[in-house]
């Protein structure tokens, strides 16, 4: 810029220069210094268009077209202040909630881990490929600790990889009883990572030497303010974990939350897996998936010589399972990278998108709709250009410079009240989600990924709003436009017309898509608040008892369960105690593969271990067949199936002393027949669904059902007194049965809130376009109105053809809109329970109330049109 | 008005490069003399307009044959000056050989018999 204006200015002295040497010239050969002067220029010609051409010579054109079109643009801009509000508005709305939802994503997707050289850190995961068969606790890709071993050693690649067993429950003991999530980790964890702890330390090798030593632990940041009053002589202190001691050895640095979405509370080694969890040890088993694998590659090192060089260790190991083969994914470690989540996150991510991306286009449609308008005033000024010689081409640059001038400014508004909003609404809508996920350690702070997306949709909107009307207003006309015909260039307005309503169209289709799915969500919320489950959860609450992870063997929990449900029973108010081992409803589910001897086969179903008591405490009667015994659990060969069960398995026979095998082979027998519920999904009665007895030893991990009368309150209190006095250090926490519903509601009262309110804005913008669009038509045909009433039209026919004109691509746009969403409603089967994906009530509901607001959107600048007066309009312009 | 300057310039520019090129091979001078230069030289036969002449002038600085900087002139006046390089000179001897291989083809077309008697 500097250079090519110090060009600028020497080619202005040198012309000066020349003329005056002519001029000189002239005089000395005896002309008069006036004659002189003027023909020296005569002789020169213009002087700009000299310097301009010698300029382009350089190629600088394009750049000082440029910066004269981004100056005129400006000047165009600020002298329509209310178009430019109403378009950045409608641009900064749009780009905004893209740029928001955009680094959500990327907090949850793209971002690394919040570690120094985070790039280094590779996620390994195990795709196993071949008929072997596997332990698996968490996700199958993850490793045993043999193998980590073996990987650890034997690779060429990291200069440290780590192992962690993710998301241990673990009850805090001491005065601030609390459950937390933590991690169990292999001793060279902060090393690897280079998060050493902000006090203290972290493992020493030593601490990971055998199984059973290494009783310490690293909290974090959160759990030594808020459980611990920040005291700053924790460190070398014990708390008590899962009723084990562990000395604390340091506090995670605040910003480091653990290498998982949800935040770690605590860190211990992984050698003290057993005494933590109270489970088998893993540590020995050499075939189960358990722990997770980062490792830091060393520099210059690419993924595929990660690979190759873990492939070699794989193959030794794989030898010892004939038929396996190993593979591995490995991917940049991100808080959501392994390969499950990813399958899930990355189509719900693109959806999202899409949905967020809809409503810009509804945003750019509008602003085009306003473009085009304005082109059309503008006529005379760019015809005026055209016959000075501008090209179609260089128009549309200027006209593409102003619509990019103006998406820059909305895409500056929208990302920045993005930033500012969209970490208030994150935190807003993780508090509202259910329990362990509401501890989610989202960081959507902006990254240059999240900057680099703003500035494209910005520039992309740009254009994309701006190119159709560029286009059409460049369009040679130049005669009628001259002659100062403002109404009239036929084939023009014409395509100009159609332009409009295909824009309002799209508006309308989009619009009607989101407000659908909201519609269908809605509708599926009110289904699922009066479904009926076929069980009575009212005045039932429920306690998940993990005894197990909370370090007690199997005869400590045995003793404990017998004494607590004893107790509990002779409470006041309380009816029944029943054991479960899936509390109705909970989201929590067993599942195996069984089969039958009539079919050849493997049949997946879902199983629940209940006590006797429990049909007649939630409800649900035995329709054939006799209920569960207090004995059947001992000799472990009765079970119940649901009616549904019963009678996909065996259709038209009876189910009664028929035999289920279990995948290890043990048989069982249907002795009774339960009548159908929607035990585990809701909206789902016709689940495969087995109960069996269950035993004293499953109460170790299970719910313990309480049917109560009167105050929920005071049950609870009462369960908790009970629980204070039998273990102290237990931590149980009982809720009502019917809040198991509140979780099933959840996600679809998320998304529907998420699709309510893009379909609002969708709703505003279009219904702002229609508007638009019909005002506008009515100013560009009061001639004809007016002679349509000098020919005697009454207003009533007056306003019916303005309707119909502005109602056409309305309908089109509602059409194509409807099709469009019966094509994919079925993506929200899910959250529907049961609930016609092509729900008629829906359908018709948010069509009619769509087309009511486009009507009446219509029919306010329509009334103009009724108001014209003849005398004037046949004078107009 | 563009589209005019542009053809001429078309027109011109081979030549009015080797022009000013052999010009500047007496020595340096500025744009003035330049075009003063050719008229003169070519008899009053050659003008050289501005609106060719100055486009020409950064062509040539753009391709590296010529240089310019500003001198002083003798009354006082600062003047831009234009040399020629090395490989402004390199180039001159191509044009003016592709030069003469065109009016000797040209002169052969025009004057057929002179050649064959020749």
């Amino acid at each position: 810029m500097k250079l090519w204006r110090k060009r600028d200015a020497e080619m202005e002295k040198e012309i000066q220069h020349h003329l005056r040497m002519a001029e000189q010239d002239r005089v000395e050969r005896g002309m008069s210094q006036r004659d002189a002067g003027a023909e020296a220029r005569r002789e020169f010609g213009n002087v700009k268009m000299v310097r301009e051409l010698a300029r382009d010579v350089w190629g600088w054109r394009w750049l000082e077209d440029f910066v004269d079109d981004l100056c005129y643009g400006a000047r165009v801009l600020r002298k329509n202040v209310a178009f430019t509000l109403a378009a950045v508005l409608a641009i900064a709305l749009g780009v905004g909630i893209n740029v928001g939802i955009f680094s959500v994503l990327n907090g949850a997707t793209l971002r690394l881990l919040p570690i120094p050289q985070a790039d280094q850190v590779l996620s390994v995961n195990q795709i196993f490929h071949g008929h072997s068969p596997r332990n698996v606790h968490n996700e199958e890709g993850f490793f045993s600790y043999s193998e980590y071993l073996d990987y650890r050693d034997h690779n060429h690649v990291f200069s440290g990889l780590l192992a962690y067993e993710p998301f241990v429950d673990a009850t805090l003991g001491g005065a601030n009883k609390r459950q937390v999530i933590g991690t169990l980790v292999t001793c060279n964890y902060f090393e690897v990572l280079n998060a050493h702890p902000a006090q203290g330390r972290g493992f020493l090798n030593s601490e990971c030497a055998a199984p059973g030593q290494g009783a310490v632990a690293v909290i974090s940041d959160e759990l030594w303010r808020n459980s611990f009053g920040s005291d700053p002589s924790l460190i070398g202190k014990t708390i008590v974990l899962n009723r084990g001691s562990y000395r604390v050895i340091g506090v995670a640095r605040p910003e480091f939350t653990g290498t998982e979405p949800l935040a770690s509370a605590f860190w211990i080694p992984v050698t003290m897996q057993k005494s933590l969890e109270g489970d088998r040890e893993r540590l020995a088993d050499d075939n189960m998936s358990w722990l997770a694998l980062l490792g830091r590659v060393r520099p210059g090192i690419s993924n595929e010589q990660v690979r190759a060089d873990l492939s070699v260790i794989a193959g030794r190991i794989d030898q010892l399972h004939p038929g396996r083969t190993t593979l591995f994914s490995i991917e940049k470690a991100t808080f959501f990278g392994k390969p499950e989540e990813r399958r899930f996150l990355i189509p719900a991510a693109s959806v999202i998108l899409v949905a967020f991306g809809l409503v810009l286009l509804i945003a750019c449609a509008n602003v085009s709709s306003l473009l085009l308008a304005r082109a059309s005033a503008r006529h005379k000024e760019i015809a005026l250009r055209q016959s000075m010689g501008a090209t179609r081409w260089r128009l549309v640059r200027q006209l593409l410079t102003e619509s990019v001038l103006l998406s820059l400014l909305g895409g500056a508004l929208g990302t920045l009240l993005a930033f500012w909003s969209f970490a208030g609404i994150v935190h807003f809508a993780t508090n509202h989600l259910p329990k362990p996920l509401s501890d989610l350690a989202l960081n959507i702070a902006p990254d240059f990924r999240v900057l680099a997306y703003a500035l494209l949709v910005t520039l992309v909107t740009g254009v994309v709003f701006g190119l159709i009307p560029a286009l059409q207003a460049s369009r040679p006309d130049l005669n009628a436009a001259l002659k100062g015909d403002g109404a009239s260039p036929g084939a023009n307005k014409k395509r100009g017309q159609l332009l409009r309503g295909t824009l309002v169209g799209a508006q309308i289709a989009v619009c009607m898509v989101l407000l659908l799915a909201a519609g269908l969500l809605l509708r599926a919320l009110l289904y699922a608040q009066r479904v009926d489950p076929g069980f009575d959860v009212t005045n039932v609450a429920q306690a998940f008892l993990n005894l197990r992870a909370q370090g007690y063997n199997e005869a400590q929990s045995e003793t404990f369960v017998q004494q607590l449900r004893e107790r509990v029973a002779a409470l006041p108010r309380v009816s029944e105690v029943a054991l479960a081992e899936c509390a109705p409803l909970s989201d929590d589910h067993s599942g195996d593969s069984f089969s039958i001897p009539e079919r050849p086969g493997e049949i997946a179903m879902e199983y629940n271990h209940v006590s006797p008591e429990f049909f007649s405490l939630v409800g649900i009667p035995i329709v054939r067949g006799r209920a569960l015994g207090p004995t059947d659990w001992r000799d472990g060969s009765a079970i119940i199936v649901t009616e549904s069960t019963a009678h996909r398995l065996w259709p038209g026979e009876d189910a009664l002393g028929r035999v289920i095998r279990e995948a290890h082979g043990q048989q069982r027998t249907v002795i009774g027949i339960a009548k159908d519920a929607q035990i585990s999904h809701l909206g789902e009665t016709n689940t495969l669904y087995i109960f069996y007895p269950a035993g004293p030893r499953d109460g170790a991990r299970s719910y313990l059902l309480v049917r109560f009368a009167g105050n929920f309150i005071d049950t609870a209190k009462g369960f908790q007194g009970v629980v204070q006095s039998l273990a102290p250090d237990v931590a149980v926490d009982m809720i009502r049965v019917e809040d198991n519903l509140e979780v099933w509601r959840e996600p679809s009262r998320v998304v529907a809130a998420l699709s309510g309110s893009l379909g609002a804005l969708a709703l505003l913008l279009a219904s702002v376009g229609v508007y638009g669009m019909v005002s506008y038509s009515v100013s560009r045909s009061v001639r004809e109105i007016g002679i349509r009433m000098a020919l005697g039209a009454d207003s009533g026919q007056v306003l019916r053809m303005v309707l119909r004109r502005a109602m056409r691509p309305v309908l089109i746009g509602a059409l194509v809109g409807i099709a469009g969403c019966a094509a994919v409603s079925w993506i929200l089967t899910k959250m529907l329970y049961g609930l016609s994906a092509r729900d008629p009530l829906a359908f018709i509901a948010v069509s009619v109330f769509l087309l009511a607001v486009s009507l009446l959107s219509s029919y306010l600048p329509a009334r103009r049109a009724v108001r014209v007066d003849p005398v004037i309009a046949l004078r107009y312009e | 008005m563009t589209e005019r300057y542009k053809s001429r310039m078309e027109l011109l520019q081979g030549t009015l490069d080797l022009l000013v090129l052999q010009t500047l091979m007496w020595g340096p001078s500025h744009g003035y003399g330049i075009a003063q230069a050719i008229r003169a030289n070519s008899g009053e036969m050659l003008r050289v307009d501005a609106g060719s002449l100055y486009p020409a002038l950064q062509r040539l600085q753009k391709q590296k044959w010529i240089s310019a900087e500003w001198k002083v002139s003798e009354n006082k006046q600062d003047v831009k000056v234009y040399k020629l390089t090395a490989a402004g000179r390199r180039q001159l001897t191509e044009e003016r050989s592709r030069w003469e291989q065109i009016t000797d083809a040209i002169a052969g077309v025009l004057n057929p018999a002179a050649k064959k008697e020749g």
